[in-house]
């Protein structure tokens, strides 16, 4: 350990009295036992708070930690295996963990660093892996670098918060961005390839990324081009904006174009939206040229749509011109992807949804409706309008944003795939009349006269609709829970079907005992699921309507995390002819490790924007709730008893393990 | 675990506390705690040495425990709680085969009979008497005032009781009025009456060995049961030598060969010392942690070295620093009571987190909101440390604590 190094660098750095005081106290932690080091940690926590807001403070603290490692502050916590820790994990301490657990990462990430740099050692880090830790952590965290501070987190921890965010730049100071680019460009492509609704946060990257790449900060290496397609598709996706002249300058140069330019920025809009899913302002600023200057016969190419989007927007022209009109803007400019889309999917010709959408351009919201609306400075009406035509173009790109709801944007996912002019009708009774009206078993459930559900306060970072209809659902939902209580087992059996529509599936079938927690007729769910759900055992029987599921989600160690709602969307063979479950989840990134090789994929494996995906063995290990209607199956093809065995040992490996009743 | 060195002592450790094993842990002397059974998960997963007895009643199974720690090859018991005080006197005159000890420990532990002792050995006390009920209380009251030549309606001077064998402030109650009385219960009794003086309160903590004083701290309390910081301040150390008379009076008294013990004195305005009480064990308030802070070395192992037999003249010469001068500031800490009704959230006032003296503090957040009402001088909640070059400074700044709310 660099203990020269910190008594050098202690005699040549002017104390301040704080500083003494915490060395004193540092000195106190080290001289003590291990059993009696736990009276001193705390005291040097809440120390290291104080001096991490201080100017100078993260410098101090930086100078320090190795010292403070080997005092054994981290002595009794999962910190103390550095070699354990995932970078992945540390978002979520900073965003939920206590004051003290957010300094121990701050001060963890600062010893790293000294590591990384040579100040220090570590047994069982070596300075490339507590690099390699680092560059990773600042790929996963480049919101705190680039974006703006973080609100919730400025809310929660006051000027601590703030401190993190400098920690971060301190971190990145000292990596350097070259590590750093690379990762993040592919998680920028990684998430965009789900197609989210909300991109606000990945545009504000991408604008950081432009303006290193103008700089001619830091070393893109292979990722220069990722960076550039990023940079260009938001910035300059065409000729006609390629130097990013500013909206006012392109409409004049659009104005200076024949019909052939047009033609081609037409074309070149479109070609960039469809690569990157992501929409430049300059897109929305020509759509709306072209309509106003009477270029209708171009706005197919300026989506970007096949035959079947040409058809529908041919069929209903008007009410396209109108929504374009109406709802899209360079604030908005995210819809056209979402319109794009809602044209793709045929979603006009069902019948109701045309009158649907009239009724939503002309809809009068409440003064609660309009005040819900994120501050932007355009029309709440339009604000609103421009989410439902994304939700309704991407039913899988709606997320839950930072709140505890992951019920109700399954809902509202699965209303805007399967049944839109239902979800057409909530939206128009929430923005008018701020209730919403359901049924659980006969009985009239109005939100206006419920309590708040599982989400205290209003949505957060999520889109229009959901700011709008989430606080609805949540309650709704508590409710038809309160309803079941006293009915023994999960009461999903009773509210799935209820709140989601009439092809939820009558039949629940559940892995866990709910009383014990412990797994039940376990074997028997698995047979049945495969009997249910994987074509090869069930008369190759596609998934026809959306299913809500439930998951025992677990972390990339395999540990049980929480129960989670998903929907089944489809089960079909990848490209390796593996029998693949793809799903919609209603997390904002459905990439995730779940543990023992477990890895949600979601692009490379057939899946469809939006879908997530797993082999059908290793879903079913995850797996702990599912709707089915009883069928009659003709040939009933034997499950291979070492498939159900291998999930089942799965199963019990990761999220079952303190699951498994006496007598299995 | 530091290298134990076989020439040395081998002491058992009464009473379970982490700072005093940790600092034991680190000193060269075999040990072993004996504690409740509570601690013995705890003592066996950190590898404690560690033998499970109940100090309840002192019975005929004392001998057993000494006879246990005869056995094992211990010289000597050392007392860390009041309850555990007759038990080292018990358990050191079988192991040193003195049983004077004994009684020595009685007379510590009785606070009635430890008055008497002091005033047979010519020391200042003020009038005391014990209390069988609250009658007693209230005609003790009454004949201090008359005495005082008070008249009816002049306030009263106070009284303190105070229960005969507990520590510090617990059981203590100041009584002004008759019907103050009744904030008593009657399973309190009997108690020890004391009249009160208005004098400065200060505690001293003296190391003896073969009847001589090694080191003597003085710790200065700025609000009795509250506060105290060490060394005390220029002012109070004037009295050093008429303080250093007292304990070598107190050791005659009660005929101290060697151990710690933890007197209280009044010193009033004429320049005279009252002695309250003394304690053969360590004080409360963490005043060890604070001579620590002050001086550098480890009160706990300064103890082991006055209880084992086989401490060197040489040893004794070279573990202690000089008394005053050798401290490198003040370091002091205040005993935090919750001064609202109801409160919900521990914060530490700015002005004292930011103050440079501040250290740190072990203070809990609360779990419950409502405060239990002090019918005596009661536990704090928890107590703040702080360090410092002037003492003035510390003692303002102490006093300053009193005001604010660490609770709301």
């Amino acid at each position: 350990m660099s203990d020269e190094h910190g008594q050098t660098s202690k005699a040549d750095e002017p104390q301040s009295p704080r500083e003494k005081k915490f060395i004193a106290l540092l000195e106190r932690l080290a001289k003590a036992r291990p059993f009696a080091k736990l009276r001193f940690q705390a005291p040097l926590l809440e120390q290291s708070r104080r001096l991490i807001v201080e100017p100078g403070g993260i410098e101090i603290l930086y100078r320090l930690a190795p010292r403070l490692d080997e005092a054994g502050l981290f002595y009794g916590t999962d910190w103390d295996d550095p070699a354990a820790l995932i970078p992945g994990l540390v978002n979520a301490t900073l965003e939920q963990g206590s004051k003290d657990l957010v300094i121990l990462e701050c001060l963890s990430q600062l010893r790293l660093l000294a590591v990384a740099n040579g100040l220090a050692t570590h047994q069982g880090v070596s300075p490339e892996q507590a690099r390699h830790f680092l560059t990773q952590l600042l790929a996963l965290n480049l919101n705190r670098i680039l974006g703006p501070p973080n609100e919730t987190q400025r809310v929660r921890l006051g000027p601590l918060g703030e401190a993190v965010g400098k920690l971060f730049h301190f971190l990145m100071g000292h990596i350097g961005y070259g590590d750093i680019l690379g990762h993040l460009i592919e998680e920028i492509w990684r998430i965009l390839s789900q197609r989210p609704i909300q991109v606000a946060h990945i545009k504000a990257m991408v604008s950081q990324i432009a303006v290193s790449l103008q700089r001619g900060r830091g070393d893109f290496g292979e990722a220069r081009l990722g960076a550039d397609r990023l940079t260009s598709a938001l910035f300059g996706p065409t000729q006609g904006c390629l130097d990013d002249p500013g909206l006012d300058e392109y409409r004049n140069r659009l104005a200076a174009m024949d019909f052939a330019g047009l033609q081609q920025e037409s074309y070149g809009m479109a070609r960039a939206m469809h690569d990157v899913g992501l929409v430049s302002d300059y897109h929305a600023v020509l759509l709306r040229w072209l309509l106003d200057n009477n270029y209708e016969q171009l706005v197919p190419n300026v989506l970007g749509v096949s035959n079947t989007g040409r058809d529908a927007l041919q069929s209903y022209q008007d009410l396209v011109h109108r929504l374009i009109s109406e709802a899209i803007c360079p604030e908005t400019a995210q819809a056209i992807y979402g319109l794009t889309m809602l044209l793709e999917r045929g979603v006009l010709y069902a019948a109701p949804i045309a009158p649907g959408l009239w009724r939503q351009i002309n809809l009068q919201l409440s003064s609660y409706a309009r005040a819900i609306m994120p501050p932007s400075g355009l029309e709440p009406r339009k604000q609103l309008l421009a989410g439902v035509i994304s939700l309704l173009g991407q039913p899988l790109g709606v997320g839950q944003g930072n709140n505890p709801t992951c019920q109700s944007a399954r809902a509202i996912s699965m209303w805007a795939y399967n049944d839109p002019d239902y979800l057409l009708h909530l939206i128009a009774q929430a923005s008018r009349y701020d209730s919403i009206l359901m049924h659980f078993e006969g009985r009239a459930l109005d939100s206006a006269a419920l309590p708040p559900g599982l989400a205290q306060s209003l949505p957060l970072d999520t889109d229009p609709v959901s700011m709008l209809l989430v606080p609805h659902l949540d309650r709704i939902y508590i409710e038809m829970g309160r309803l079941c209580a006293g009915r023994g087992g999960d009461p999903h059996r009773w509210i799935n079907p209820e709140l989601h529509g009439w092809w939820v599936g009558r039949q629940f079938i559940i892995a866990v005992d709910v009383a014990s927690g412990n797994l039940k007729e376990y074997d028997d769910f698995l047979q049945q699921f495969y009997r249910s759900y994987n074509p090869l055992f069930n008369d190759n029987q596609p998934v026809i309507h959306p299913q809500p599921a439930g998951i025992a989600v677990t972390d990339s160690g395999g540990n049980f995390v929480g129960w989670h709602a998903v929907t089944l969307i489809r089960v079909a063979l990848d490209q390796e002819s593996t029998m693949r479950v793809y799903f919609y989840n209603p997390n904002n990134d459905s990439g995730q490790n779940w543990g023992y090789g477990v890895l949600v994929s979601t692009q490379g494996y057939g899946e469809r924007f939006g879908e997530a995906s797993l082999p059908f063995d290793q879903f079913a290990s995850r797996l702990y709730i599912f709707h089915d209607d009883p069928v009659e199956i003709d040939t009933l093809s034997a499950i291979p008893a070492e498939t159900i065995q291998s999930v089942k040992e799965m199963a019990m490996t990761s999220w079952a393990q303190k699951r498994i009743p006496d007598t299995a | 675990m530091t290298e134990k060195n076989p020439d040395k002592g081998y002491v058992a450790i009464l009473g379970w506390s982490l700072n005093a094993i940790d600092s034991i842990d680190r000193f060269d002397r075999r040990y072993v705690i004996v504690a409740p059974p509570w601690a013995e998960e705890y003592a066996k997963e950190h590898d404690i040495p560690y033998i499970s007895w109940n100090f309840e009643r002192i019975d005929d199974r004392s001998f057993e425990i000494a006879q246990i720690l005869k056995d094992k090859g211990v010289d000597v018991a050392i007392p860390l709680f009041e309850e555990t005080v007759e038990w080292a006197g018990a358990i050191n005159s079988v192991l040193l085969g003195k049983p004077r000890l004994m009684g020595q420990a009685m007379l510590f532990r009785d606070k009635s009979l430890m008055k008497r002792r002091a005033q047979l050995g010519g020391i200042q006390v003020g009038i005391f008497a014990e209390a069988q009920d609250k009658g007693d209380v209230i005609h003790f009251l009454k004949r201090v005032n008359q005495t005082l030549l008070k008249l009816d309606g002049d306030p009263n001077d106070p009284i303190h009781l105070k229960a005969f064998d507990k520590a510090g402030c617990l059981g203590h109650w100041v009584i002004r009025e008759p019907d103050d009385v009744e904030r008593i219960s009657n399973d309190e009794f009997p108690l020890l009456m004391e009249s009160h003086l208005d004098g400065w309160e200060f505690a001293v903590e003296a190391w003896i060995k073969n009847r001589k004083i090694h080191f003597l701290n003085i710790s200065e309390y700025v609000t009795l049961g509250y506060s105290v910081f060490v060394p005390a301040s220029p002012e109070l150390e004037k009295y050093r030598p008429q303080v250093t008379a007292e304990i070598e009076k107190l050791i005659e008294a009660f005929d101290i060969d060697f151990g710690f013990i933890h007197p209280e004195y009044f010193v009033t305005s004429d320049g005279k010392m009252h002695f309250g009480e003394v304690a053969f064990r360590p004080p409360g308030f963490n005043a060890f942690e604070l001579i620590e802070r002050a001086y550098g070395f480890n009160a706990y192992q300064a103890t082991v070295l006055m209880f084992d037999p086989k401490t060197t003249a040489e040893e004794l010469a070279n573990f202690f620093p000089r008394e005053v001068v050798d401290a490198i500031g003040h370091a002091g800490c205040f005993g935090v009571y919750p001064r609202r009704r109801v409160v919900s959230e521990l914060i530490i006032p700015e002005e004292t987190a930011n103050d440079d003296y501040f250290e740190f503090h072990e203070l809990q957040s609360p779990a419950e909101n409502k405060v239990p009402k002090r019918s005596a001088f009661g536990t704090h909640w928890g107590l703040v440390y702080f360090f410092g070059d002037d003492p003035h400074r510390m003692r303002d700044l102490l006093k300053a604590q009193e005001d604010l709310d660490y609770y709301v």
